[in-house]
């Protein structure tokens, strides 16, 4: 168990450059996860913590050791892969016990802590079969015994549930999630899905091009985004962005003449920057009684999801979606009042992207 | 009938007479030497060629009464499984090397040593084991066989290597693996059956090669088929107990060919698919 430090870490591939110049400290037990679009660089930071990539400039520590140039076998680092990577010609129990082996651990403990593993993974049954004779659930389940049994400093993730059916990767998710409250070891899981990150993280880290574009705890990142970006890539549907513009004392969408009702705090802000992006979320609009209270909208589109309707209307020149009570039961073509709820909001600057606070 | 089944029946028939000629090309001057060797030696020669004949063994036994066939079969052992050996001692590294580091120079560069004429290591070869009394050597035998079997080996792992999904490395060096150990407990065991072809493909070209053993041998070291070279005119040709000879020399080939038949073509295909 140990903290993991990164310090001004520069990672380029030729003239390209992923990651520019990142600092991150993830402390001792804490389940950080590494979410954002393709591309953004959360593997290659995932691996450059493995050792399985080297580092281009700046420091990278396991606990006090700086670990730059240490092999990723000399780590004492855990990693599930997002294809499981289990040895195709090893058993379960081999696949499990082998790194073990390899510390020079002896029988009587290997065997113990492998049994103790499958246990807890429920994979006891399959100790003597082979990768190939497991289903898909079954071996991403070896894949994380193969990492516990070793009690290593970390455990990474590299997106381990994107091969998984919806219903098993929601079981698998809350499995790791209880398994991590167990373990109390560091972990570091790459995601690209916001909801994987929300539920199981301790902090997110939010990347984009390489950069952090937020590090906080999950309720931080969801209710004060920091830009315009973590704002829509958290969240799910997204944010609705409209442009706006303080006009006589008034907030009003930069196309049309559509007055937005903003609560004081927010106004402040809009009146202070003359014009900005307006961020609400779906699950931010309240139903209003009366057309003078709020925008009127029309239906485009009634997704009826069971606990929630989400409806599509276009304002402002884009599309937006509301989330609204299903009991409301909207049809295409009704006109609706929709509120922001007050202190829900979010004003982006519309040069930059940063939150205006 | 539509135009596609007739399409389809030319298609067969046209294969079918593919097949024949193919067949007929390939198998005709081997069962023509099979059944010469058992022939009497008045009739292999005969025109028109004999079909029925009294089936002899004068010619195997000939053969083994007037040459020291077995010792030069046991030279040809020697050599062939020497050179595999090397061939397999070098080119498992090697092949894991290139398919590792995606550096492929050096697997063209033994595949274009594998094209080039035998002619053109020959000379230089002679001369430096020559200098160094090597000669006639086992030693210089397989060294210059390990140039046939070398590529063999690399070529046909290669493709073995790189088809084992990098992750599977990348998480053995994370339980604590060196290289070394990769290949050893991991990647070497998910590629036997490719081992396994290579061994069989160098054995075969190794022991099917010719023109290094004509010429860097002596009496004691010849291998069968450079000594079935020396039946023809000295004297007069024992047409007989060469076919015979010829017999015998392609006999462990084709029935190695023929025993793992089926792992030799899953073997060559592996890698090509990802599983």
């Amino acid at each position: 168990m140990a903290s993991i430090s990164i310090r001004n870490l520069t990672k380029r591939y030729g003239n390209f450059t992923v990651i520019p110049d990142l600092n991150l400290e993830i402390a001792d037990h804490e389940f950080v996860v590494f979410v954002g679009p393709s591309g953004c660089g959360k593997s290659t930071l995932l691996r450059i913590i493995a050792g399985l990539e080297p580092i281009s400039s700046g420091d990278l520590y396991i606990g006090d050791k700086r670990v730059n140039g240490v092999q990723a076998a000399q780590r004492d680092i855990a990693m599930v892969f997002q294809d499981y990577a289990l040895y195709p010609h090893m058993r379960v129990y081999d696949n499990m016990s082998f790194a073990l082996e390899l510390r020079g651990t002896p029988k009587a403990e290997i065997e113990a802590r492998v049994k103790r593993a499958a246990a807890l993974l429920h994979i006891e049954p399959y100790l003597d079969r082979k990768p190939k004779e497991l289903s898909g659930g079954q071996r991403q389940r070896v894949a994380m015994g193969r990492a516990i049994v070793r009690n290593p400093k970390a455990f990474l993730f590299d997106e381990p549930l994107s091969n998984l059916d919806a219903k098993l990767r929601g079981q698998v998710r809350a499995e790791i999630k209880a398994l991590s409250q167990q373990l109390k070891t560091t972990m570091v899981f790459v995601t690209h899905d916001q909801i994987e990150a929300m539920t199981m993280a301790d902090r997110i880290v939010v990347l984009q091009n390489g950069t952090i574009q937020q590090y906080d705890t999950p309720e931080t990142v969801y209710e004060r985004p920091a830009n315009q970006f973590v704002a829509g890539f958290i969240g799910s549907p997204a944010m609705n962005f409209f442009p706006v513009e303080w006009r006589q004392e008034r907030a009003v969408l930069s196309q049309g003449r559509t007055v937005v009702p903003l609560d004081g705090e927010t106004a402040g802000h809009l009146s202070k920057a003359g014009n900005a992006v307006l961020g609400i979320r779906p699950e931010h609009f309240a139903v209003a009684a009366d057309a003078a209270d709020g925008i009127a909208i029309d239906v485009k589109l009634v997704e009826p999801l069971g606990s929630d309707t989400l409806i599509h209307f276009d304002l402002a020149g884009g599309s937006a979606i509301a989330r609204v009570d299903p009991a409301l039961r909207p049809k295409v073509g009704d006109r609706i009042t929709l509120r922001p709820q007050p202190g829900k909001t979010h004003l982006f600057d519309a040069a930059n992207g940063q939150v205006l606070r | 009938m539509t135009d596609a089944a007739n399409t389809d029946r030319w298609i067969r028939w046209l294969n079918t007479v593919q097949l024949v000629i193919a067949g007929v090309l390939i198998m005709a001057p081997t069962v023509w030497m099979v059944l010469s060797s058992f022939k009497p030696s008045f009739e292999v020669t005969a025109y028109p060629p004999t079909l029925i004949f009294s089936p002899t063994l004068d010619n195997y036994v000939e053969l083994t009464r007037t040459t020291p066939f077995l010792s030069y079969a046991l030279n040809s052992l020697i050599v062939t499984v020497g050179s595999t050996a090397l061939g397999l001692l070098f080119g498992i590294p090697a092949a894991f090397a290139v398919s590792w580091t995606r550096i492929s120079w050096p697997a063209i560069l033994t595949l274009a040593a594998r094209m080039a004429p035998g002619t053109l290591f020959l000379l230089p070869w002679y001369v430096m084991f020559r200098q160094v009394g090597m000669i006639g050597s086992y030693t210089a035998l397989i060294l210059s066989h390990a140039v046939i079997t070398l590529p063999i080996v690399i070529w046909v792992l290669l493709p073995s290597f790189d088809g084992i999904p990098r992750s599977v490395f990348e998480a053995a060096q994370v339980d604590g693996c060196s290289v070394t150990r990769i290949l050893w407990r991991i990647a070497l065991p998910l590629v036997a059956s490719g081992v396994a072809v290579s061994a069989i493909l160098a054995f075969v070209f190794s022991w099917n090669y010719f023109l290094f053993a004509l010429v860097l041998s002596n009496g004691d070291t010849k291998t069968l088929i450079a000594a079935a070279f020396n039946f023809i005119g000295e004297g007069s040709t024992q047409w007989g107990a060469l076919m015979a000879a010829a017999t015998l020399i392609a006999l462990p080939p084709l029935v190695l060919a023929a025993l793992v038949q089926r792992w030799l073509v899953s073997g060559l295909t592996l890698g090509a698919v990802k599983g």
